[in-house]
């Protein structure tokens, strides 16, 4: 496998212009939609399978010096190190690549849309003209040709950017000490660390707050880690009532047939 | 503050009853093999019955399935691409261009279905062969019957662990769902054997129906226990939108379905009338079909609410 590619979004220096959303619009020829009130500037109120890079808007109530905190957020699929939707999906279609990348092929894809609900992060949209599931795609086909993501390539104050993880990683530690010190206490990095959850996220995130702030899970959990105890309860109780079963036609007549 | 953060898959009521009937047939057929193992001749009406509710209920389910997706052509990718991508998960296990992912209930639950559709036509074909005079292959029988209920166990619990292993708030921190949902199935198995029996052979058939409901009482017991554990586990883990999801639940939009249809319909109502009145446990045929009735559309309703307010958290 080639060295893991990464993306790194910096929230405090996001200016909420959406140049990122209309560049992944124009690259991966996403078509447009309506518009809706979501209450903020945001558009849409969440992915879509047509909107795969999503700047969200929120407003946190401040204290007597700070009216209200706004915060943007360019939003886009985690590519997580251990990735739910990869894990549901029955068909094969979504695989890791290369690059380390997680990605939906549209050939193999047959619509179940298990992975739309295995997503942690409420990425993975189905689309109803193809009948498959769609997602960011970490712009494959411009990784292929030595570029890297539109939104990344077109985001204006660098605050979305793209590199080797190792790389960027050490990069985004250095930014949230410059912020603390700064002054910003609550600078923190989401899915950077690859011991953390979901083995660390390959497109990661710098917050001014905490996660719950931006919407995000404290601890996102991978949904499969489910499957093995639940699978041992299900034994438990097939036991229980395959034993009830062959006891119930073992036992001495349970009907009122006379002296059977 | 977060604007539908999750996605739903808004699986339609398709998948309910998919979920239902696959539940039915593998818990009806466990039933059959069970009796057909103790004593295949005295208890063959209930053999006969079962086997042929797990086919006939089994048919459809495929169907609903491939109806319900995106693709509908593409629904042998379940199992099987032409060219297997690279890197498929953790749990993936590929041969030739077959593939199983041990992690993806979806995954698994395909190859069993298959598998147990295979043992169920053997079984009910043994039966229909029987029935017109052949010479029945015990052996068959009875090797299809046992690993058929391995799958029929299989087909009846794995929806629940495959809800389990969803985002979705109720579901995240959730344990049991698939003890439960096998318990369902059984109980609604044992139903559809007892109401059958009871309808075909009125009190003829009293001692079977009596020993069938016995089975599905059982099975309401774990059901109700599973039930309890399935609440509590969720409750555990008490983050804010947990909490929500459950209240939606058990006190929301939902909780009269779940506690009228689901618990008092389902399991409370037939539980007391096969403990406390005697003519069910006995296999009466008025008070058989009364219970079997309830314990069928309350076992419907629980997979029912269950999804919706899964979906809907």
């Amino acid at each position: 496998m080639a060295r893991t590619l990464a993306m790194f979004t910096d929230v405090s220096l996001c200016i909420g212009c959406r140049a990122c959303q209309v560049a992944c619009k124009q690259w991966n020829e996403l078509a447009p939609e309506e518009p809706e009130w979501t209450g903020t500037y945001q558009n849409h109120a969440h992915f879509t399978d047509k909107t795969y890079r999503l700047v969200r808007f929120f407003e946190e109530p401040g204290d007597d010096k700070v009216g209200v905190r706004w915060h943007m957020m360019s939003d886009v699929c985690k590519h997580c190190a251990q990735a739910g939707c990869l894990e549901a999906c029955p068909t094969g279609a979504i695989y890791r690549t290369e690059y380390g990348t997680v990605n939906i092929n549209q050939d193999i894809c047959n619509g179940c849309r298990y992975c739309v609900s295995a997503c942690p992060f409420g990425v993975v949209s189905f689309n109803h003209d193809t009948g498959t599931a769609t997602k960011c795609t970490f712009c494959n086909d411009r990784l292929h040709n030595g570029l890297g993501p539109a939104c990344a390539k077109a985001c204006p104050t660098e605050s979305i950017r793209f590199g080797f993880r190792d790389e960027l990683e050490a990069k985004a530690r250095k930014r949230v000490d410059e912020l603390q010190k700064l002054g910003h206490k609550d600078a923190q990095l989401y899915g950077a660390d690859q011991q953390g959850a979901l083995g660390g996220l390959n497109a990661f995130f710098l917050l001014l707050g905490k996660p719950a702030t931006y919407g995000l899970p404290e601890q996102p959990k991978l949904p499969q880690k489910n499957v093995f105890m639940d699978s041992v309860f299900s034994i438990a109780s097939a036991v229980v009532v395959g034993l009830g079963a062959l006891l119930a036609f073992r036992g001495r007549g349970g009907g009122d047939q006379g002296g059977s | 503050m977060e604007p539908g953060l999750l996605q739903s898959s808004a699986w339609p009521l398709l998948i309910d009853l998919y979920f239902f009937l696959g539940g039915l047939a593998g818990g009806a057929f466990v039933i059959a093999t069970a009796a057909n193992l103790i004593d295949r001749v005295r208890y063959q009406d209930v053999v006969r019955v079962g086997y042929y509710v797990a086919f006939l209920a089994i048919i459809p389910c495929p169907l609903l399935l491939i109806v319900d997706l995106g693709v509908p052509t593409r629904f042998f990718h379940m199992l099987m691409v032409s060219k297997p991508s690279m890197d498929i998960g953790m749990s993936a296990v590929a041969v030739g261009p077959f593939h199983l992912k041990l992690y993806s209930p979806m995954s698994a639950g395909a190859w069993a279905l298959l598998a147990f559709s295979v043992f169920a036509f053997l079984c009910a074909l043994d039966v229909f062969l029987t029935d017109r005079g052949s010479r029945s292959m015990a052996w068959l029988r009875t090797t299809a019957g046992i690993l058929g209920s391995v799958f029929g166990f299989f087909i009846a619990a794995y929806p629940g662990v495959l809800l389990g292993a969803t985002a979705r708030p109720l579901f995240v921190n959730a344990h049991w769902l698939g003890a439960l949902f096998l318990a369902v199935s059984a109980a609604t198995g044992g139903a559809a054997i007892a109401l059958i029996l009871s309808l075909l052979r009125g009190t003829g058939a009293r001692d079977a129906v009596a020993r069938v409901m016995r089975i599905t009482s059982v099975a309401l017991v774990v059901q109700l226990i599973a039930l309890a554990l399935f609440v509590a586990s969720v409750r555990a883990a008490g983050s804010v939108k947990v909490s929500a999801a459950l209240g939606q639940l058990l006190a929301g939009p939902y909780s009269a379905t779940f506690w009228l249809g689901a618990v008092i319909i389902g399991v409370i109502a037939p539980l007391l009338l096969l403990l406390l009145r005697g003519a069910a446990q006995r296999g009466a045929p008025g008070m058989t079909v009364l219970v079997s009735a309830l314990v069928l559309v309350g076992g419907f309703l629980l997979k029912y609410v269950l999804i919706a307010a899964g979906q809907a958290s």
